[in-house]
């Protein structure tokens, strides 16, 4: 039986649809290190790559990671991973990790986003908008596009106002139309940013009084950088928000977490089949199809 | 796309002229409201009911009940804007978003009244609200939500519930010729066993005499409609159709005292008939073209047809769902239960005969092709609902047979009743350039047909 | 005649992939193939008519391109996969097509089938009162004896007491058969997958009631002299909603490691669990598809004249034939599905969720548009439901 008290160390790797992460924990799930990159459309070349960065970021070698667990739209695509386990129970975990006294957890990412209830660091109920741009960063995007401005810059100049100006439309693209208009009838540029946070965090709120909003809530989610979101959040729920330093890696943290909670199991039940000695490469010829 | 102040009022004409009988029948049902409202803070019990074409409305009127009918205040809340919080609430407490807007806006009252305002009226219903209810009157016909969604309200109030049936049919299967009488006995059981139990729950005898009063004052109100009906196929169209949505309660679900209604129904024919003498129009603008409406409207934005009318398009009939047909005899049916089923069941059923000698499978493609051609349409506005499917699953073939038997053309304008974020009127304007050319040419094409519009 | 080739639980994958395949053959030889759409057009009659009752399902994998003429987008996409594939010329085996008044558009799409449809020449729709009161059975009962004489001049032939009698017992010992093919799911790990199940049932609705009787037994006699058992899960589910009558879901939920080990759904319990009682008459057959089909279309009246309408009373009468499947499958976990639009379980949703969960029974819900691509999005949301079970 392997001493896994001393040297091994557990990763969790995310490949959201836009962006992906992963983080590496030592046997207390005390983490060393993240990286972070865009998606793009190679998932198992990237994920590759990706797993190489964490390792050398964190200066170790995958000889030193026991278990690894895959989450995210495209955790089928990591060959090496050990098991794969949904992203909604990753971020449960991982946010329950950073702030452990959480209730409820919000994320919105690139094309989705999630409401997670949790009860005592685990999840037990969820919902998520995977159907519609208008409740998820892809709004912002669009909209960034749409007046020529920076993500950044965006957040920045809606926290100058305090007077929103209210976005109709449900939809992402008639939403462009409107936020023209009101721009030509003479509204400012601040209060139409900040109307178009709150018109975010009104979708999603939305979802997450279906599932009674408890405190403390923490917010995820590359979206939460934005000082602009975080504030819209906070006025439409009514109640203050908790943001990680680093929102964007919470499912891969818990996915590391998990990873660890994984191989202490099997190792108490004898299952624990030791660390192969795997090699990273671009097809997933050695490790058999994990991608069932 | 918000609705902004149309610029210097004053100089501007107002698109549609509005009957000035239409103002007490509105006044009316708002009357009605605060009254009800009123009676119920005396403690008198609230009857929440469905549409149920005239099946419950009277028993409940004879037994002296104070009645709100949560459909028609739905399409209050969408018209004054605040519908927004109900569905919210409703969607929040795991109910599908999809559902009929009427439904959503029920089950978010429901639960704001129940589970945030301890059992109070939430504070910013307009009207004064809907009172708590101590019965609910469910009622199978047209469509499931109605009878679904009451049946789900038991998750926030105990008041008992009754669901009254209506058979809806196709048709072939409509003109069965023993069909009538069982059909027939079996409302009339439901609407007894339904009377039954009122005594039982109210503690006293239902008031015969009150319900026959109540059948003949129906009858009269419902005739004095159907001439109305008839009177508005003048050229050019008197009586605009935003003016019979303001003014249907009293006749749809009989709301207020119905001598008064009566009366003001009667002045009503007086001032069409007397618009059709003077070829007055329901329009300041001369009338370019003749509009059937189906369904059911857009309550959120009714200002919306002032922009149609600038344009001299007249919107002389609408919502067939709304009317009634001409009452027919019951001097010869001696059960008053018997009267009633056969008063609900012939709005249903009458135009069966003729669709069975055209046929044509559908009942309201028949419908529209009588009204159609009574009217002498020159086009259908089709507003298929987001929410809505019963009233918005028969248009295509409506608009096919429109289009098949009488060469009307149809514009076809997606929407919701209660819902305004998902109804476009700049687009909608923008289309109605285009099909007023449509509808020009099949002027042409029915002319050469001998059709004489 | 003609002899299956393959039988069983081979024989079901066969004819569940092409549904068809068996009436085509019947109908060559001769045979009316009478098509129904829900479970409320009476089967007995039209097997006691020597007609062949066909259940007529829409098609997942066939994207929808021509229901767009005659209906409108925001209705049930089931329904409207069946009226797209009528229009394609799909269902040109069928000699008729029966539907019922269960829902709003299931009654539109008969209605539609008559005007644009030129396959199933004979149809009929029975109107089905909303309630369970005794003058609504009654008035059913008129509505079955309506269609009956429709369809006795379509079969050119009378319905007797004898004949409906024989075809009621045949169809009620199909549906004690499938009981007994239920059976065999509540052992933990149950005896078959929730996949060759709905297989099984798919392919008995497509099939004469004796020919259907006779693959059950095969199927059953197999599964019980099977060695390789499936393997245990973790999760014991029953999944609920309307129709779904396409493996993929079961699929999706037993990859993720769960049995689905009972349903409540139309193509399982719903269709099989009540027996049409003696004497086998009009009456009863309205009683049995009235009454006694457990389907949200239908308003059970649970205090039918009561005074007052106990919330929890009112759904234990509603809901507790769920509690026995529950107990007596030992089910530890709830998926409700439904398709997008339908109102009559859509409104059931958050009681019957609340039910459960005085039950003691996680529950989620999930919608689809019966279509594949709208499973991936499912598949996610299912594996953490799962992973909240642990």
């Amino acid at each position: 039986m392997h001493n896994l008290i001393s040297h091994l160390y557990f990763a969790g790797i995310d490949i959201g649809s836009t962006m992906s992460k992963a983080a590496v924990v030592d046997d207390e799930g005390k983490m060393l290190a993240y990286v972070v990159g865009p998606t793009g459309a190679e998932h198992r070349l990237y994920a590759n790559k990706l797993m190489e960065d964490l390792l050398s970021k964190a200066g170790l070698t995958l000889a030193d990671i026991a278990y690894i667990i895959s989450t995210g739209y495209g955790r089928v695509n990591v060959p090496f991973a050990d098991k794969q386990i949904t992203e909604l129970t990753c971020h449960a975990k991982g946010v329950a990790a950073l702030f452990p006294e959480v209730k409820t957890a919000i994320d919105i990412g690139g094309q989705d986003a999630k409401v997670l209830k949790i009860k005592n660091g685990r999840l037990v109920d969820f919902l998520t908008n995977d159907k519609c741009a208008a409740g998820t960063g892809r709004f912002l995007e669009v909209t960034a596009e749409t007046l020529g401005l920076e993500l950044n810059e965006m957040g920045r100049l809606s926290l100058q106002t305090d007077s929103p100006v209210k976005i109709n439309s449900l939809c992402t693209i008639f939403a462009q139309q409107e936020i023209i208009s009101r721009l030509s009838e003479g509204e400012l540029l601040p209060d139409i940013l900040a109307g178009v946070y709150i018109a975010i965090a009104t979708r999603v709120v939305k979802l997450a009084r279906q599932l009674k909003v408890e405190m403390p809530v923490v917010f995820t989610g590359g979206v939460a950088k934005n000082a602009g979101m975080v504030k819209a959040m906070e006025t439409v729920l009514g109640v203050p928000v908790l943001v990680p330093e680093e929102p964007l890696i919470t499912g891969c943290l818990g996915a590391a977490i998990l990873a660890r909670d994984e191989a202490f199991k099997l190792v108490q039940r004898g299952e624990y089949e030791g660390h192969r000695d795997k090699k990273l490469t671009e097809a997933r010829i050695d490790f058999g199809d994990k991608s069932k | 796309m918000s609705e902004t102040a149309t610029p210097a009022k004053t100089e501007k004409k107002r698109a549609i002229n509005r009957l000035k009988s239409m103002y007490p029948l509105r006044n009316l049902v708002q009357q009605d409201y605060i009254d009800t409202l009123q009676a119920s803070n005396e403690g008198k019990p609230t009857v929440w009911s469905m549409l149920n074409y005239w099946e419950g409305d009277l028993p409940l009127k004879a037994m002296g009940l104070n009645i709100v009918y949560p459909e028609n205040y739905a399409t209050l809340l969408a018209a004054s804007g605040a519908a927004e919080p109900f569905l919210d609430a409703s969607d929040s407490d795991g109910f599908p978003n999809h559902m009929c807007g009427y439904g959503r806006a029920t089950i978010g009252y429901s639960y704001r009244m129940m589970k945030e305002n301890g059992g109070k009226i939430p504070p910013e219903a307009p009207l004064g609200g809907m009172a708590k209810p101590a019965l609910l009157l469910g009622s199978g016909i047209i469509c499931d939500a109605r009878f679904k969604w009451f049946q789900a309200l038991a998750r926030y109030f105990d008041a008992p519930e009754w669901c009254l049936e209506m058979p809806m049919m196709a048709t072939f299967e409509g003109t069965e010729p023993d069909l009538e009488e069982y059909q027939v006995k079996f409302l009339t059981r439901e609407i007894k066993d339904f009377i039954e139990f009122l005594e039982k729950l109210l503690k006293k005898k239902m008031d015969w005499a009150r319900l026959e009063e109540l059948i003949v004052l129906a009858t009269q109100i419902h005739e004095t409609n159907y001439q109305i009906n008839e009177a508005r196929k003048a050229i050019p169209g008197p009586m605009h159709s935003t003016d019979f949505w303001s003014s249907m309660p009293p006749s749809l679900f009989f709301a207020g005292d119905m001598k008064v209604s009566l009366k003001l129904y009667q002045d009503m024919l007086a001032e069409v008939q007397e618009r059709v003498k003077n070829k007055e129009s329901g329009i300041n603008y001369p009338e370019r073209y003749r509009i059937i409406f189906a369904e059911l409207p857009p309550w959120h934005s009714l200002k919306f047809f002032d922009s149609l009318a600038e344009k001299g398009w007249n919107f002389v009939f609408e919502s067939f769902g709304y009317h009634n047909t001409r009452p027919i005899d019951l001097s010869k049916v001696n059960d008053p239960c018997e009267k009633l089923a056969r008063f609900a069941r012939n709005f249903w059923f009458n135009i069966f005969p003729e669709a069975k000698k055209d046929n044509i499978s559908n009942p309201v493609v028949e419908t529209y092709l009588k009204i159609a051609r009574g009217f002498k349409a020159d086009g259908f506005f089709m507003h298929p609902l987001i929410s809505c499917r019963a009233a918005s699953c028969s248009l295509r073939t409506v608009q096919h047979f429109e289009q098949e038997k009488l060469d009307i053309p149809s514009l076809w304008v997606e929407g919701d009743i209660i819902d305004k974020r998902v109804f476009n009127p700049q687009e909608v304007l923008a289309k109605a350039e285009a099909f007023e050319q449509t509808m020009d040419h099949y002027r042409k094409v029915r002319k050469s047909k001998g059709l004489d519009w | 005649m003609v002899i299956a080739t393959t039988k069983g639980l081979s024989r079901a994958h066969e004819i569940y992939t092409d549904r068809g395949l068996r009436v085509r053959e019947l109908r060559k030889a001769g045979k009316k193939i009478v098509g129904y759409v829900c479970l409320y057009p009476p089967v007995e009659i039209i097997s006691a008519l020597g007609l062949v009752p066909f259940r007529v399902f829409g098609d997942m994998s066939e994207p929808i391109t021509a229901a767009d003429q005659v209906s409108i987008t925001v209705v049930c996409p089931f329904l409207r996969s069946i009226i797209d594939l009528g229009l394609k010329g799909k269902f040109n085996f069928l000699d008729g097509i029966v539907g019922a008044h269960t829902c709003d558009i299931g009654m539109t799409l008969i209605i539609s089938w008559r005007d644009y449809v030129k396959d199933a020449p004979f149809t009929h729709l029975i109107d089905v009162p909303h309630t369970d009161h005794a003058p609504a059975v009654d008035y059913f009962e008129g509505q079955i004896n309506s269609f009956k004489r429709h369809i006795e001049e379509f079969a050119g032939e009378k319905l007797t007491d004898d004949k409906l009698k024989k075809a009621c017992e045949l169809h009620n010992k199909q549906r004690k058969l499938v009981r007994e093919l239920y059976d065999l799911r509540k052992s933990d790990p149950p005896l078959l997958t929730s996949i060759e199940n709905v297989e099984v049932l798919i392919a008995i609705s497509s099939l004469p009631v004796d020919e259907g009787n006779e693959l059950l037994e095969d199927v059953i006699r197999e599964i019980k002299s099977r060695s390789i058992k499936p393997p245990r899960k973790k999760a014991r589910l029953l999944v609920w909603g309307p129709v779904f009558d396409n493996t993929s879901l079961y699929q999706l939920i037993e990859n993720a490691d769960a049995n689905v080990v009972i349903d409540d759904t139309c193509v399982g319990t719903r269709a099989f669990w009540a027996d049409v009682k003696a004497p086998y008459n009009l009456h009863a057959l309205a009683q049995r598809y009235l009454v006694d089909i457990k389907c949200p279309r239908t308003y059970r009246d649970s205090c039918h004249q009561e005074l007052e309408r106990n919330y929890d009373k009112d759904l234990d009468s509603r809901f507790n034939y769920i509690k026995k499947a529950i107990t007596d499958w030992k089910v530890n976990g709830a998926i409700l599905q439904s398709v997008k639009y339908c109102d009559t379980h859509g409104y059931e949703v958050p009681n019957l969720r609340h039910y459960l969960d005085t039950l003691g029974i996680p529950s989620i819900y999930i919608e689809h548009d019966y279509s594949e691509r709208s499973l991936a999005p499912i598949k996610t949301r299912v594996e953490a439901f799962l992973e909240t079970l642990d």
